[in-house]
């Protein structure tokens, strides 16, 4: 299978970014789960893990020597299309 | 049927009619869901300006749907099906009220208000009377779900000294934030004679007391916009993730050398937001 070789080798190449961003993401399904029903923080939590993924593109790409305006532009997409449709869950 | 075919390829596959990289995760495409977004964003914002309520938008959580979700609790249970009360759903609605007045989160007020005060007031003489508190969630199912997985809570559903309830679902700001508090007030009339009682909805319990009381009622008033919002956006995520997941695969199957972001990495990003979304949409419950 194309795919599984392609992401074992993509996985074994950036081991430590990976690694970094599964991290990111249990700390913030971790940090929604316990501040349930405080909206403040939920948001925050979103936010801040918005602004990590979109770090982590840009720390990753430089490391890569792969950084273009259009691939940050991705990122930027990508977690401002999340943030503003959670923003509208959490905090209409 | 070809063209259709040929439609979803475009949108979905790296083809070269889309420049090897599927159409619907294109720059274009990305720039105007965000444009969507930030109207939506607005014209929500816009909407509850104007109709004067912030969270009244935000929640989907009615009395008449805790009613029945309690009493279908009740009735797997073999227990007799509560019957609303109308003075109940008024101490409900004065304790919440106080909550947001007095700014606390709690069974009992800082200045030593217990629920049972609520009851009373409202001239509903109970013998025994239960409370359950929740926060902040966006659905009926959500409360009624929480409050059955809390052992105490869940007794107090399913307590078979209790013959009425109450409910109140009131949006105001708690602590600085805007926030929908749920409260559900259990009992039963000391005598029968004395308690008017009115169809309606549910809650649970957390608080028990004994001695006297009296009856309530109350109205929630949203809408199915919240629940249509929210089941949307867990779709969008996952036809994003999709096109994302088949992007990945024909890139790889292709050995396609793209200069783009990676494609595992906004799967997760969209897959950890979706699961965190099943979070928000839960609150608190005491």
């Amino acid at each position: 299978m194309h795919i599984i070789k392609h992401s074992i080798k993509e996985f074994q190449k950036h081991l430590f970014d990976y690694l970094l961003f599964v991290t990111a993401c249990v700390i913030f399904i971790l940090t929604v789960s316990i501040f349930r029903g405080e909206r403040l923080m939920e948001y925050l939590a979103v936010a801040t893990f918005v602004l990590f993924y979109i770090c982590w593109g840009i720390y990753h790409h430089i490391v890569d020597n792969t950084l273009r305006f259009r691939i940050v532009f991705e990122y930027i997409l990508f977690g401002a299309i999340g943030l503003f449709l959670l923003k509208i869950i959490i905090i209409p | 049927m070809k063209s259709l075919v040929k439609f979803f390829k475009h949108l979905f596959t790296p083809h070269p009619t889309n420049g090897y990289r599927s159409k619907i995760i294109h720059h274009d495409m990305l720039t105007g869901y965000l444009v969507f977004a930030l109207f939506l964003t607005f014209a929500i914002n816009h909407l509850q300006t104007k109709n004067g309520s912030i969270l009244g938008y935000a929640t989907d959580i009615t009395a008449n749907k805790l009613f029945h979700l309690t009493n279908q609790e009740r009735e797997k249970d073999g227990l007799e099906m509560l019957t609303y009360s109308v003075k109940l759903q008024e101490a409900a609605q004065k304790k919440a009220e106080n909550m947001f007045l007095n700014d606390y989160w709690s069974h009992y007020g800082p200045n030593g208000e217990t629920p049972w005060q609520y009851i009373l007031s409202t001239g509903y003489q109970y013998e025994y009377a239960g409370e359950n508190l929740a926060k902040n969630f966006l659905f009926s199912d959500g409360v009624v779900r929480a409050w059955m997985n809390s052992p105490t809570h869940k007794e107090n559903i399913l307590r078979k000294d209790y013959t009425e309830v109450g409910f109140a679902v009131v949006d105001g700001v708690l602590n600085g934030e805007e926030t929908t508090l749920v409260v559900q007030m259990f009992a039963k009339p000391l005598y029968a004679s004395v308690t008017k009682t009115v169809e309606h909805q549910s809650g649970d319990p957390v608080l028990y007391a004994k001695g006297e009381t009296q009856s309530i009622t109350q109205e929630a008033n949203k809408g199915s916009f919240y629940s249509l919002f929210v089941n949307i956006n867990v779709i969008f995520f996952i036809i994003l993730i999709s096109a994302l997941a088949l992007d990945f695969y024909f890139a790889s199957k292709l050995n396609l050398i793209h200069l783009k972001g990676k494609n595992l990495i906004h799967i997760l990003f969209l897959g950890t937001l979706t699961i965190g979304i099943i979070f928000i949409i839960q609150g608190t419950i005491i």
